[in-house]
């Protein structure tokens, strides 16, 4: 009986032949590391998050007065199991940036930004870059002390505008963060538009964007470890099952580590401190941004001028966004360009540094070590057009032809 | 190899650091003998705790999550009727406009509303709530608090046992939590180890491996 509803539907929907023509005769490469598998997890990832979010929507109350005890009583408290939800979202939340992490520097390893493949980058940039907003808007939902205070730096950061030379007297700054908060301090109208941008049009434009980076992933085809790409008439294997069964094991292995810390370790997931209702007057001691945005916070306090430590960070993004750009060299993944993997190696270690100094105190110490770190950040981009030409002439000493 | 074996360790010792524990950064100690912080954490002292609660703390802080309020609230006949209409546990809206003037009352008195306890534990932990309890200025100089539990330090950690219970779920739902946490990954685990040796069978078949 099932099969032939089956059947019915097939011979109308023709899903066996999409099957078949995307999942079995998409070839990929044989040789797939490990760290392709953070695609699929970073797919997962957001899955749980929508999920998990639309079930944290039933029952959270975005208004000042009701959001903490919303969150902190019915929650965790009084709905069966919204624990084991605010949990998953919680660390899904972290789970998904890191994933996303991984993945761009997986990209940034085998140069995956290469000609065919520059537009899946920018596309995937833009999913980073709503992503670590639709980060920033959900952590101010359970109005806690951290959320509230960690909002009230970030409103501030725009206003470093203003002590630019020439365009600081239009108070450009002052004008972006009063429209991030909707108004002149954080209150029930800034909660109101971080939900609402939290839950519908953040998520929307994400899967928006996600969909795109599929399709674009797909039309390309996947990038191979060692640099070549392959003939997918003559090698290559099957995507299933050689590929799904493979990154399915690994999936699995991701979701228990996964597990392990929504059942075991949440203390940094839900910190101490957020349990500590927001209160406009009482500051807290240290506050830091979450650690997917700790680099970017390092690189603007260790520079001592405001404006320029502003442009710092923003011309990182910027930098990331044009790296397909700025890396022209004819040969293709890091494990076939010495000088590249060496420049990479920088580019880990800074941005490791970076978050790690970032919840330290702001001692001289600090600031210079962060001052180091960041030059050891932009000189792995700078350093690309270097290196691509020096590799053009190797590439040319060997015989290579400009394809 | 070496090169994977360097930056997955890289990777690694990262998200050690960040999640599970920094050595960076510094946090606060506080001295507490080994005997009361046993008998702080641990919850069968709640029903005495919560009395002592009641005797030493309730006269200006609430634990709103365990629908206890400030003494003066308590004996309010209109209470009943709202707790009839919201719940044990009220609105912070309605509970702070309701009883306004309990509440400044006391923000007169010591400068500011003494805050609810109901998350204080998960807050500040055993450590700081037993040592802060017992001498408040030698551990906060120039707080409004004062030091009614001077000398009676097993009080004290019995009325810090009764926040834990408030706080944190009971024994019996940690226990499930566990079970369940287990569970889940050792089905993960094991749903992991059968697909790489099914994905095994079904190469070899195709001649792929």
């Amino acid at each position: 009986m099932l099969g032939r509803i089956g059947r019915w539907i097939d011979e109308r929907a023709h899903l066996s032949e999409l099957w078949q023509s995307q999942m079995v005769d998409y070839k990929v490469p044989k040789n797939l590391t490990f760290p392709y598998a953070f695609g699929i997890m970073a797919i997962v990832a957001f899955v749980i998050q929508i999920v998990s979010g639309i079930f944290l929507t039933m029952y959270y109350q975005p208004n000042v007065h009701t959001a903490f005890d919303s969150a902190n009583y019915t929650i965790m408290k009084e709905v069966p199991f919204m624990w084991l939800i605010r949990h998953v979202h919680a660390a899904g939340a972290n789970f998904f940036l890191a994933i996303v992490y991984l993945h761009i520097f997986t990209g940034i390893y085998y140069n995956a930004y290469k000609k065919p493949r520059e537009l899946t980058w920018i596309v995937g940039w833009l999913i980073y870059f709503v992503l670590l907003v639709t980060a920033l808007t959900g952590y101010l939902l359970p109005w806690g002390q951290l959320s509230y205070w960690g909002m009230v730096v970030t409103a501030e950061i725009p206003t470093s505008i203003d002590s630019a030379p020439l365009i600081g007297k239009f108070k450009i700054g002052e004008t972006i963060s009063i429209w991030m908060k909707g108004g002149y301090e954080i209150g029930q109208i800034t909660l109101g538009r971080f939900f609402g941008l939290h839950i519908w049009l953040l998520p929307l434009i994400l899967l928006l964007l996600v969909s795109i980076h599929l399709y674009l992933v797909r039309a390309a085809g996947i990038s191979s470890p060692d640099g070549k790409e392959i003939d997918k008439k003559k090698e290559g294997v099957p995507f299933h099952p050689y590929i799904t069964l493979k990154e399915g094991a690994y999936l699995m292995g991701y979701l228990a580590v996964f597990f392990f810390f929504v059942f075991f370790h949440m203390s940094h997931f839900l910190p101490p401190d957020n349990y500590d209702p927001a209160d406009p007057f009482k500051t807290p001691a240290h506050i830091a941004p979450e650690w997917y945005l700790l680099a970017y916070y390092t690189v603007f306090r260790s520079i001592p001028d405001k404006f320029l430590g502003f442009v710092a960070f923003n011309l990182i993004l910027v930098l990331l966004l044009i790296l397909p750009f700025l890396d022209f060299s004819p040969l293709r993944s890091a494990r076939n360009r010495p000088l590249f993997f060496v420049m990479y190696v920088v580019l880990v270690i800074s941005s490791m540094a970076l978050t790690i100094l970032g919840v330290m105190p702001p001692t001289p110490t600090n600031a210079m070590l962060g001052l180091i770190f960041t030059a050891g950040l932009f000189a792995f981009f700078l350093a690309l057009p270097v290196i691509s030409v020096l590799e053009w002439g190797w590439y040319k000493a060997k015989g290579g032809e400009r394809r | 190899m070496i090169r994977a074996v360097f930056l997955t360790a890289l990777a690694v010792v990262f998200f050690f650091v960040i999640w599970v524990y920094n050595p960076f950064v510094h946090k606060e100690k506080y001295e507490v003998p080994q005997q009361y912080l046993k008998m702080a954490t641990d919850v069968s002292y709640a029903k005495e705790g919560k009395q002592l609660f009641e005797q030493n703390c309730q006269a200006c802080h609430s634990i709103r999550y365990d629908g206890v309020y400030i003494a003066s609230v308590q004996a309010n006949p209109n209470l009943k009727t709202l707790q009839e209409k919201y719940g044990k546990v009220l609105p912070r809206n309605v509970y702070e406009s309701v009883f306004q003037s309990d509440l400044i009352g006391l923000k007169e008195s010591f400068g500011k509303v003494p805050p609810d306890l109901s998350t204080m534990y998960l807050v500040k932990g055993p450590e700081y709530l037993f040592a802060f309890t017992l001498e408040p200025q030698k551990v906060l100089p120039g707080t409004s608090m004062p030091a009614v539990m001077a000398g009676r330090p097993e009080e004290t950690a019995k009325i810090v046992a009764y926040l834990k219970s408030v706080a944190e779920p009971s024994p019996e739902e940690k226990n499930k939590r566990t079970l369940m946490g287990v569970s889940v990954i050792a089905y993960l685990v094991v749903m992991g180890i059968l697909l790489w040796l099914w994905r095994g069978r079904v190469l070899k078949r195709m001649g792929l491996h």
